[in-house]
């Protein structure tokens, strides 16, 4: 069943066309990535997919619903939820605090003026730290967590808002090779038991082609090749432009 | 709960206060509490959602000019005069602050001060509702507040209540919901949140309170000036915070007794008093970044400032983990 169907989707800023006639499906339940060389437009698409940019033309249907341009607080109430590729959390609040409003956010009780926020969504909080393997951090102050860490919270956060699709945009970027391991093993453990439905990009071609079932190869803006690894891998145009220098 | 044992001393020393005092300080501790309210849901806007309002007074304005027009006027009892300076300053600050939260930094200074100057004018323009410049006589409070310490027990009971809800609203996931919009509006989005309708709902909540504090101000004054509204008095909460402590749950009213307790002190024997406040202000900003609450909290660790200000807490706390 077709969860996101993006057709001819198109941006640009200024004269650079980040966004180029981008049509694109995702099945429930895969695990895919976006790879390109930098600015290739994968976080620009992941901004469009999210209300965070609006799009020029073409259309985005999550669930046969048509999002195109909607506000992002309301593509993640629908469940999409994104983690950013610079971790982008509460710096001054708590680990703990950080997964708590995205829990609270998806309950619908940011609302709530009047019960303390310490007695709300205690058991859920604690799981996800628990999940996302902060359970340890979790009464620190975000803003002195390792970059690795902060990696996770940022993932945490994400999930708090219990997608159905979820975007990664470079969620091992300035992780350690143990770390990285860590983040996408737990990546698959969600799509396998879960069944989340999640789209990565990635530079680390290890990771891309140990993870993803499927890939999608952006250069300038629009995509040139997609398949399985194996596929990619043997795709004389995403060798040369991108494979060819890196891998 | 423990942790608000100090809450307890406070309070008896605050009932006691008439008894121990002169009539003369009875009247600036009264001044202190609405100033402090006034300040304390300031800082609603400043302290827990981030952005700098600079034309405040108009919620307080507009909250004195309902209780003194309907004290004058009328023969509303006192109680429903100050929830109709709630509801008057809220809907003020819903229209005001429909404009100003679609601007953040220094574009929401500015837009809201531009607004608050806006209600000044037509305030102090519109002699046959509001008595223009020459303000309002005569706002004479119901019998039983007539004594300075009946109408300080009256204006304390309010005020206690008002930060009382006002706690529960910062506890609330509503108060952490403007606290990750303080840290992070883009990450608040993308969770959910329509940002600026929170945004607004705390403009109004923030003005609501506001209103209350002037409501209390006319029959303790037994008189109000268009001056209420003016740009200078939006300057005073913001004096008040930066001295008290920002990010700290009572720094405002802690900035309000200094303020209005310097302010009654200073100006008995000399008139430069803005030179004094001067000075002070630039003590606290180059010695005491974080207000006399900022460094109560990093001597002493209580006042309940945890919350909103953890680095200095947590941070060594866990550094055991």
């Amino acid at each position: 069943m077709t969860i996101l169907k993006v057709e001819r989707l198109n941006k640009a800023f200024g004269g650079l066309l980040a966004t180029c006639n981008v049509s694109y499906e995702m099945q429930i339940g895969e695990l895919s990535a976006i790879i390109g060389p930098n600015g290739a437009g994968k976080s620009t698409f992941f901004n469009l997919l999210t209300g965070y940019h609006r799009a020029d033309s073409g259309r985005v249907l999550f669930q046969g619903k048509n999002i195109t341009n909607w506000p992002p607080h309301k593509i993640a109430r629908l469940g999409i939820a994104r983690a950013f590729q610079v971790s982008n959390i509460y710096l001054a609040l708590t680990t703990y605090e950080n997964v708590r409003q995205a829990i609270l956010a998806q309950q619908k009780k940011t609302l709530n003026f009047f019960t303390p926020a310490h007695r709300l969504a205690k058991s859920e909080a604690e799981k996800l730290l628990e999940v996302a393997g902060l359970s340890r951090h979790a009464h620190m102050v975000a803003g002195n967590l390792s970059q690795g860490d902060k990696k996770r919270l940022e993932l945490a956060i994400a999930l708090g808002s219990k997608p159905e699709l979820l975007f990664l945009d470079e969620p091992t970027a300035g992780m350690s090779r143990e770390e990285t391991y860590e983040t996408m093993s737990l990546v698959k453990r969600l799509n396998r038991e879960m069944h989340l439905t999640i789209l990565f990009t990635e530079h680390d071609m290890a990771v891309v082609f140990g993870y993803a079932r499927r890939l999608t190869v952006l250069h300038q803006g629009s995509i040139i090749a997609e398949g399985s690894p194996e596929e990619v891998r043997s795709n004389e145009t995403a060798q040369k432009i991108y494979l060819g220098e890196d891998a | 709960m423990m942790r608000y044992w100090w809450l307890g001393p406070i309070l008896i020393a605050v009932l006691l206060l008439p008894l121990l005092i002169g009539e003369f300080w009875v009247h600036v501790a009264i001044e202190i509490l609405i100033l402090g309210l006034f300040a304390m849901s300031f800082n609603m806007i400043f302290g827990y959602m981030g952005q700098l309002t600079f034309g405040h007074a108009a919620y307080f304005g507009v909250g004195a000019y309902a209780t003194g027009l309907l004290l004058v006027k009328t023969a509303v009892p006192l109680p429903i005069c100050l929830a109709v300076s709630m509801v008057a300053a809220g809907i003020f600050a819903l229209i005001i602050g429909y404009f100003c939260v679609r601007m953040t930094g220094i574009y929401f200074a500015i837009l809201t001060m531009a607004f608050g100057q806006l209600l000044y004018y037509i305030i102090f323009q519109w002699y046959s509702f509001t008595g223009g410049d020459d303000g309002l006589q005569g706002i004479v409070p119901p019998e039983w507040l007539i004594s300075a310490s009946a109408y300080y027990y009256f204006t304390l009971f309010i005020v206690v209540a008002a930060l009382i809800v006002m706690w529960f609203i910062s506890e609330s996931p509503f108060g952490y919901t403007m606290r990750s919009i303080r840290e992070n509006a883009d990450r608040t989005r993308f969770i959910g949140i329509n940002v600026r309708q929170y945004m607004l709902i705390n403009f109004v909540v923030a003005g609501m309170f506001a209103g209350l504090a002037g409501g209390l101000l006319g029959p303790f004054n037994r008189s109000i000036a268009p001056d209420l509204c003016n740009w200078h008095q939006s300057g005073v909460p913001v004096f008040m915070t930066v001295i008290g402590g920002p990010l700290g749950f009572f720094g405002p009213m802690i900035g309000s007794v200094i303020y209005t307790f310097l302010f009654a002190f200073v100006t008995g024997f000399t008139e430069y008093w803005p030179l004094t406040i001067g000075l002070v202000i630039i003590f606290v900003v180059l010695f005491m970044p974080g207000g006399v609450l900022g460094l109560a909290q990093s001597k002493l660790k209580i006042m309940g400032a945890k919350d909103l200000a953890p680095e200095e807490q947590e941070s060594t706390d866990t550094e055991t983990y």
